[in-house]
């Protein structure tokens, strides 16, 4: 008898979840570089088993580029209360993720959204004040964001990634607890369709639609080692099915001057991932491989993939322009 | 009297060995052995690198890039991305218990990083993590002594 007792105690202290079950986002579909973005969070919040005094947690997945943590401002209205939201400590340790931080914790749960190109980030918030909460108590809230968006110049396409969570269950994944015939849900997560910035004077960056070539990592100077991958499996190009494939490619520098690659052998020739797979990379050094000097320094690279007679040529969008890539941190 | 006797006598014995069990010893002071300096002198090169957690060993070639120290110096040899382009000078920020390793390339300012040196399999390695190129981007590199 007294065990049953202790085990419902240590259960009741235990256990503080919540449900939420309402989430809805009001977000535009576009926007210019450097405007300010308004965008809604709507939510309801239910709170079950034992009370105790929980922060609401905001996740924001965004591209790196637009340095979130530093563009973003975010207020609260609620039914508890009023407050901004503010960014989480970076030493703050999600409770369900055996020590991972929550923007790490939230990367391992979620990824990167949907999104294609790995240079997205969680930016994490959470409420000013934390709020005592009843068993049974509902919460309605507002988080009103205020975004300044494309902080790194680059007309973007990509999908935004919200998630809800309260600082005490975190990211608990769902259990044997039922709220109101449904499953308990302890967070909630939702991605938006794409979202389309433009104006800006950088790059096209994609996110959302499969691309015939990509960089890895996306953003690198000319001294990083930097992998390249055609996907000929995007659209059909002319070298659909070829057993090799070469970089024909020419670097800027910022002394004006340029250096063209362009010869078809084992050092311009891709390696194709699986056989027959019409997927390919190559990686390369761009300041040994376009051979500048110490004093020089390489600002982007345009490109082309060729066969071998270096007579069929594949540019940007499978046209004749070439590929562009920027070398470039931000 | 006879039967006191014959108790007393393992017990007499008993005392005596212990008597010289007790005057054989003698403490020891122990003094810990100096912790050895780390020498890194000689030719390293790359056995693993990654790039942000990504394995480049495979698709990068390393065979041809060394490092090498001697007396105070260091030397790249073959170039590839690393924390300096130069050769310079090189000091560990302890030559006992390193943790840092400074390089300073010829006419440029020291650079440092985190420094570890273990025994895998009974042969020294010396791993290095820096950023060549972007801040973001992190690479690793393992070396071993060349033979």
């Amino acid at each position: 008898m007294l065990w049953c007792f202790c085990a419902v105690l240590i259960l009741s202290i235990v256990i503080t979840c919540c449900s939420i079950t309402v989430f809805t986002i009001n977000q535009p579909d576009t926007a210019t570089v450097g405007s300010t973005v308004p965008i809604s969070v709507n939510f309801t919040y239910h709170n079950i088993y034992a009370s105790t005094t929980e922060n609401l947690v905001f996740g924001f997945l965004a591209p790196k580029g637009w340095a979130a943590a530093q563009n973003a401002k975010i207020t609260y209205t609620s039914t508890a209360g009023n407050g901004k939201m503010v960014l989480m400590p970076s030493t703050t340790i999600e409770p369900q993720s055996s020590g991972l931080t929550w923007s790490a914790a939230l990367l391992k749960k979620f990824g990167i959204g949907g999104n294609l190109v790995n240079d997205m980030e969680w930016v994490v918030y959470q409420s000013d004040v934390g709020f005592p909460l009843s068993n049974g108590e509902e919460i309605t809230a507002t988080l009103n964001i205020s975004l300044k968006v494309g902080a790194d110049n680059n007309n973007t396409l990509c999908k935004l990634g919200y998630v809800i969570a309260e600082s005490n269950d975190g990211l608990h994944d769902v259990d044997g607890s039922i709220d109101g015939g449904a499953k308990y849900e302890y967070y909630a997560e939702q991605v938006t369709p794409c979202f389309m910035l433009t104006g800006g004077s950088g790059d096209i960056v994609d996110f959302c639609n499969p691309q015939l070539t990509s960089a890895d990592p996306p953003k690198t100077l000319d001294n990083d080692f930097v992998t390249i991958t055609f996907d000929g499996t995007v659209t059909p190009t002319a070298l659909m099915g070829a057993s090799k494939v070469y970089l024909c490619a020419t670097a800027n520098t910022s002394d004006g001057k340029t250096y063209t690659v362009c010869d078809q052998s084992a050092k311009t020739q891709f390696t194709q991932t699986v056989a027959g797979s019409n997927k390919y990379k190559i990686t390369i050094w761009p300041r040994s491989y376009f051979g500048i000097a110490d004093s020089q320094t390489i600002v982007n690279m345009n490109y082309f993939l060729t066969d071998a007679t270096g007579n069929i040529k594949v540019g940007y969008g499978n046209t004749a322009s070439p590929f562009t890539y920027t070398f470039k941190c931000n | 009297m006879t039967q006191f006797y014959k108790l007393s006598k393992p017990i007499v014995v008993l005392v005596v060995l212990a008597l010289f069990s007790w005057t054989s010893c003698k403490v020891e002071s122990i003094k810990p052995s100096a912790e050895a300096v780390k020498d890194i002198s000689g030719n390293w090169t790359v056995i693993a690198a990654t790039r942000n957690g990504t394995d480049l060993t495979t698709i990068v070639d390393f065979s041809q890039f060394k490092l090498s120290f001697n007396e105070g110096k260091y030397t790249l040899i073959n170039k590839l991305p690393f924390l300096v382009s130069q050769n310079g000078t090189y000091s560990l920020d302890d030559p006992q218990y390193p943790f840092q390793i400074n390089f300073t390339p010829t006419g440029n300012k020291a650079v440092s990083t985190a420094f570890t040196y273990p025994i895998v399999n009974g042969v020294r390695q010396l791993t290095l993590t820096f950023s060549p190129g972007c801040p973001n981007n992190t690479y690793v590199y393992t070396f071993q002594k060349a033979n």
